[in-house]
C-alpha cells in the first residue's frame, strides 16, 4: 500500500484492539452469506405496530399524513408555476416555449423528469 | 462550510475513568462521537462507508467518513459507492454501522481491550425497537460497553437550547435533518411523541433534486456535479422564498431582481488555442525546404537522362558499325548468317533498329522530333505488312501484322481525338466570345439570366436526384442491403423489381410449371438482379456539367452568388463546428436556487405525499391533547427550528408566514433558530451526560437481556432532570 494511504490512514485496520469480537470473526472472508439486514419496510412489518393501542406513538402513526392543501403545479422543466399539462408526455408546462422544448426532449429526457415528481412509467 | 471532518486521532483516551460517558450522536449525515461534558464532539465525519478495492494489491478495504479524495486514486471505486448504514432514518445494516463505530472510537483514541464506558447514542423519534435492539446488542457484544442510553437528537438539541434561554419549556421543535423532518412539541420539558409528526423530506431530498435538475439542465457536465460539489452549491446558494410564487414570477418575468438572484458557477475552462496564421519565417522555411526537395528530384532525373543518352549512344555506334560492317558483306547468306550471329532477322530490321534509337536518342537529348508529316511519310515504310494479304504472310509475319495494324488505329484514333479537342475548344471558345459580347452588351439581364438558368437547372436536378434515390441516400450506397427503410418509396425500377420477386416468390406450386421452355423466361433474373438499378450513374450527363459550367461563371462574375443556396442543399451540409466558450462552462442557479429547498414546505414537488414543514406545525397541534387551555399558543410562542437544512436563509420568515396562515388571527408566534443547528444536539447530549442522574437513564447488559424486547420497547429517555 501507497506510504501517503497509509499516512493518512485511510484504511480501517481489520484488527481492533477495543473489540471483544473482531469483524473478521463476526463476517469471515470468503463465506457466502446472504443478506443478514432486514430493510426499513420489513423492520416496520417484524414490530407487528398494528396490535399496539392506537395512541402509541410508533414509527408509523407519526408519520405526517398527506397535504390539506392541494398540490402546487410547477412546469418540470423551469420551476414556474405550469397551468398547462402535455398529455403526450404528461410533463407539465409554464408557457409555449417550455412546450416546444419539452416536445423536443428525447423520451429517457421526459422519463427522468417524470421521475423528479414519482410520476414516471415503472416497468416492473 | 460544507463538510467539515474532524478525524485525527485523540491522544488523552487514557485520561478518562470508567465512568466517564462518551456520547455519540449518530445522525444520517455525520457521526459525532466525545466525552460527556465536553463543548464540542473529538471526532466528526460522514456517516459513510466505502469498499473500494486497492489496484494493485487487489484487496478490498473499508474506508470510513471523508477522506481526500485525491487518496482514493490508488482504490477502484467504481464497484462500490459510499453507502450508509440508514434507510430513512432508522439505521439498519449493522455491518456498516460496525466500521463505523470502529472508526469512531479508533480515532477517539480507545487503545484498551473494550470500551469501558456507559454510551449515550442518539436516535431517531419512535426508532422501531429491532434497530434499537440491535444497536445495543452490537455496543453489548462487540465493544464490551457497560452500559447504553438511547436519546433523541432533536431533544436534545431543543432541552440544550432551553437551558440557553432561546426557547421555553413549552414549545415545538421543528428539526428538519438529512432524510427526515419533524416537529415534535414539548411540554413542561418532555417531548410529546404522541403528538410528534415526521415526513420523509430532508436535505438528501434537496440535494438529489438540485443534483438531477442540473444534470437534467447540463447533460455534458455530468461528471462535474458530483453529489459533494453539489452538497456545497446547496449551501453555499439555495434560500427559502418568502412566496414561492412570486418568486418564480420574478425569474419568469426576467425582472433585473431574478437577474441579480442569478448565480452562476464557472467551471474550469481554458480557451482552446487559437491557430494562429505561420509566421514568415516558418513560410520561408517551408517554401526552401521544398525547393531542396524538388532540386534534388530534378538532380535524379538529370542523371537518369544522362545514362540513358550515354546507353543509346552506344547502341547506335554499335548499330553504325554493324551497318558499316553489313556494307561490306556482298553475299546474301552470309549477310543473314552474320545478322543472325547478331539477333537480327533482316537487314530492315537492323535499319528500323538504327532509326528507332536514332529518334530515342534524339528525344532523349530533347531535340525536337521529327515531324508528323515525316511520321506519315513513314507510315506507309512503318506498316509494310497491312496491305498485303493474310495468306501470302508465314506466321511471323501474320503476328507482325496484327500489330502494326494495331498500332497503326491507335495512333489514327489518338489524332482524331485531338482534332476533337481542338475543335471543341474552338467552339467553346466562340461560345464564351458570344456570352461576354452579351453581357458586354446588357450585363444585367445577362446576370439574370443566368440566375434563372442555374436556378432551372439545379431544380431540375435536385428533383431528377431525388426520384432517382428516392431519398435513400440516407440508407447508405444505394441499398447495399436490399433493404428500403420505412417510408421510403421505391423507384420505378426498384418497384418492379419487387413485383418480379414477390411474384415469383407466390407463384410456386400453382399450376402447371412452364417455366424455362422459353428463352425469353431466363430474362427474368437478369430484371430481377440488381444490378440493373444504376446504369445510368456513371455517366455524367450534360445538366450536370452545364450546372457546373453556369456556377463557375457566376462566381466568377457575381459577388453575391453562393453555390447551392437556393436549392437547399445547403440543408445536408454538417452544421458548421462552433468553438466552445466560456458560456458553456457555466452551470447557472436561477430559479433552482429557491425551488430545492421548497420540497420541505411541498413535498409533492418530488413526488412525496405529505405535508411540508408549515402544515406539519399544524397536524402537531391538532394531535396534541386538547384539555390543557392555551396550550397552543403556548407552542407556538417557542418555536425552536434546528437540524441541518433549517440553515438555508429565509427559513424563519417563511416558517412563521405559514404558521400564521394555519393559526387563528392575533396567535402569538415566535420562531427562532437554534444557536448551532447541527452542532447542538451532540452538546444536548453531552450535557445530559455528564448529569448526575445519568447513570440512572442507562441500561446495562444484563438489564437488556433480563429485561427483554418489550421493555427495551418501553424505554424512554427522560430529558428532566
Amino acid at each position: 500500500m501507497e506510504r501517503e494511504v497509509l499516512e493518512a490512514e485511510l484504511v480501517l485496520p481489520t484488527h481492533m484492539k477495543f473489540k471483544k469480537i473482531q469483524m473478521y470473526d463476526k463476517y469471515p472472508k470468503g463465506q457466502a452469506r446472504g443478506r443478514h439486514w432486514k430493510h426499513l419496510k420489513q423492520i416496520i412489518q417484524a414490530e407487528n405496530y398494528e396490535n399496539y393501542p392506537p395512541h402509541l406513538p410508533t414509527y408509523v402513526n407519526i408519520e405526517t399524513p398527506p397535504s390539506m392543501h392541494p398540490g402546487k403545479k410547477i412546469c418540470d422543466i423551469t420551476g414556474f408555476e405550469a397551468p398547462y399539462f402535455d398529455p403526450r408526455t404528461k410533463l407539465r408546462y409554464a408557457n409555449t416555449e417550455v412546450f416546444k422544448t419539452i416536445r423536443s426532449l428525447p423520451n429517457d429526457y421526459v422519463q427522468r423528469y417524470l421521475a423528479l415528481r414519482n410520476a414516471a412509467v415503472v416497468l416492473r | 462550510m460544507p463538510f467539515i471532518s474532524k478525524i485525527e486521532r485523540q491522544s488523552d483516551y487514557g485520561s478518562f475513568n470508567s465512568s466517564h460517558p462518551i456520547v455519540i450522536d449518530n445522525g444520517a449525515s455525520y457521526f459525532r462521537i466525545g466525552w460527556a461534558g465536553e463543548n464540542e464532539p473529538r471526532v466528526i465525519f460522514r456517516n459513510i462507508v466505502q469498499r473500494p478495492r486497492h489496484k494493485t494489491t487487489g484487496e478490498t478495504v473499508t474506508v470510513v467518513g471523508d477522506h481526500n479524495p485525491v487518496l482514493l486514486k490508488y482504490f477502484d471505486c467504481t464497484r462500490s459507492g459510499p453507502r450508509s448504514a440508514f434507510e430513512s432514518n432508522v439505521v439498519y445494516q449493522f455491518e456498516i454501522m460496525e466500521y463505523i463505530l470502529d472508526f469512531g472510537f479508533d480515532r477517539l483514541g480507545a487503545d484498551q481491550s473494550q470500551i469501558d464506558h456507559p454510551i449515550l447514542i442518539t436516535e431517531c423519534a419512535c426508532n422501531p425497537v429491532q434497530s434499537r435492539g440491535k444497536m445495543a446488542e452490537l455496543l453489548f457484544e462487540s465493544y464490551g460497553v457497560p452500559s447504553v442510553a438511547f436519546g433523541v437528537d432533536a431533544a436534545f438539541s431543543y432541552k440544550y437550547n432551553q437551558q440557553l434561554g432561546i426557547c421555553s419549556d413549552t414549545g415545538l421543535a421543528i428539526t428538519s435533518g438529512f432524510t427526515t423532518s419533524h416537529v415534535i412539541p414539548f411540554i413542561n420539558g418532555e417531548p410529546v411523541y404522541e403528538a410528534c409528526c415526521r415526513t420523509n423530506v430532508g436535505g438528501y431530498h434537496v440535494t438529489d433534486y438540485l443534483k438531477q435538475l442540473l444534470s437534467l439542465k447540463y447533460p455534458h457536465h455530468i461528471s462535474k456535479l458530483t453529489w459533494e460539489r453539489v452538497e456545497e452549491l446547496k449551501m453555499e446558494h439555495c434560500y427559502i422564498a418568502a412566496d414561492y410564487a412570486s418568486e418564480v414570477q420574478l425569474f419568469q418575468r426576467g425582472d433585473k431582481e431574478a437577474e441579480d438572484k442569478t448565480r452562476c458557477w464557472q467551471l474550469p475552462w481554458t480557451p482552446s488555442p487559437v491557430e494562429e496564421p505561420p509566421s514568415e519565417e516558418e513560410i520561408a522555411r517551408k517554401a526552401a525546404l521544398k525547393e531542396k526537395q524538388s532540386q534534388r528530384l530534378r538532380e535524379m532525373a538529370e542523371a537518369k537522362r544522362s545514362s540513358k543518352i550515354n546507353e543509346l549512344e552506344n547502341e547506335l555506334k554499335g548499330l553504325e558499325f554493324l551497318l558499316e560492317e553489313l556494307k561490306d558483306i556482298e553475299e546474301d547468306d552470309e549477310i543473314v548468317s552474320f545478322l543472325a550471329s547478331r539477333g537480327y532477322a533482316s537487314k530492315r530490321e537492323a535499319e528500323s533498329a538504327f532509326a528507332k534509337v536514332t529518334q530515342s536518342l534524339r528525344k532523349a537529348k530533347g531535340e525536337q522530333v521529327p515531324s508528323e508529316e515525316k511520321v506519315d511519310i513513314s507510315a506507309a515504310e512503318k506498316y509494310y505488312l497491312i496491305d498485303i494479304p493474310d495468306d501470302e504472310l508465314s506466321a511471323e509475319q501474320l503476328k507482325e501484322k496484327r500489330r502494326q495494324v494495331f498500332l497503326k488505329s491507335t495512333t489514327e484514333a489518338r489524332q482524331r481525338a485531338k482534332q476533337r479537342r481542338l475543335d471543341e475548344e474552338l467552339e467553346k471558345e466562340k461560345e464564351k466570345k458570344l456570352e461576354e459580347q452579351k453581357r458586354m452588351e446588357n450585363p444585367e439581364r445577362y446576370l439574370e439570366q443566368l440566375r434563372a438558368k442555374y436556378k432551372e437547372l439545379s431544380e431540375k436536378l435536385e428533383q431528377r436526384k431525388r426520384l432517382k434515390t428516392n431519398g435513400n441516400n440516407a440508407n447508405g450506397n444505394n441499398n447495399v442491403s436490399g433493404g428500403v427503410g420505412r417510408g421510403e418509396r421505391l423507384n420505378a425500377a426498384q418497384r418492379e423489381r419487387m413485383r418480379l420477386l414477390t411474384t415469383a416468390a407466390f407463384d410456386r406450386g400453382k399450376g402447371e410449371d412452364t417455366f424455362g421452355q422459353r428463352d425469353e423466361d431466363w430474362q427474368l433474373y437478369k430484371l430481377m438482379s440488381r444490378d440493373n438499378d444504376d446504369d445510368d450513374d456513371d455517366k455524367p450527363d450534360h445538366d450536370e456539367t452545364e450546372l457546373a459550367r453556369i456556377s463557375s461563371r457566376l462566381r466568377e462574375i457575381d459577388p453575391t452568388f453562393f453555390p447551392g443556396s437556393e436549392s437547399g442543399a445547403s440543408a445536408s451540409e454538417a452544421p458548421r463546428f462552433r468553438p466552445l466558450t466560456k458560456e458553456d462552462f457555466q452551470i447557472i442557479l436561477g430559479v433552482e436556487r429557491f425551488r430545492c429547498p421548497e420540497v420541505l414546505f411541498n413535498p409533492n414537488f418530488i413526488g412525496i405525499d405529505q405535508s411540508g414543514l408549515d402544515e406539519m406545525v399544524g397536524v402537531s397541534l391538532r394531535r396534541l391533547p386538547s384539555w390543557v387551555q392555551g396550550l397552543e399558543d403556548k407552542m407556538t410562542s417557542s418555536i425552536l427550528v434546528t437540524g441541518g437544512s433549517c440553515l438555508y436563509p429565509g427559513m424563519g420568515e417563511r416558517l412563521e408566514a405559514g404558521i400564521q396562515m394555519i393559526r387563528p388571527c392575533g396567535t402569538p408566534i415566535k420562531v427562532v433558530r437554534a444557536t448551532d443547528p447541527i452542532m447542538d444536539s451532540w452538546r444536548g447530549a453531552s450535557v445530559y451526560a455528564a448529569a448526575m442522574q445519568f447513570p440512572q437513564q442507562t441500561f446495562s447488559r444484563t438489564d437488556y437481556y433480563e429485561k427483554g424486547e418489550d421493555w427495551l420497547r418501553s424505554y424512554k429517555f427522560r430529558y428532566t432532570i
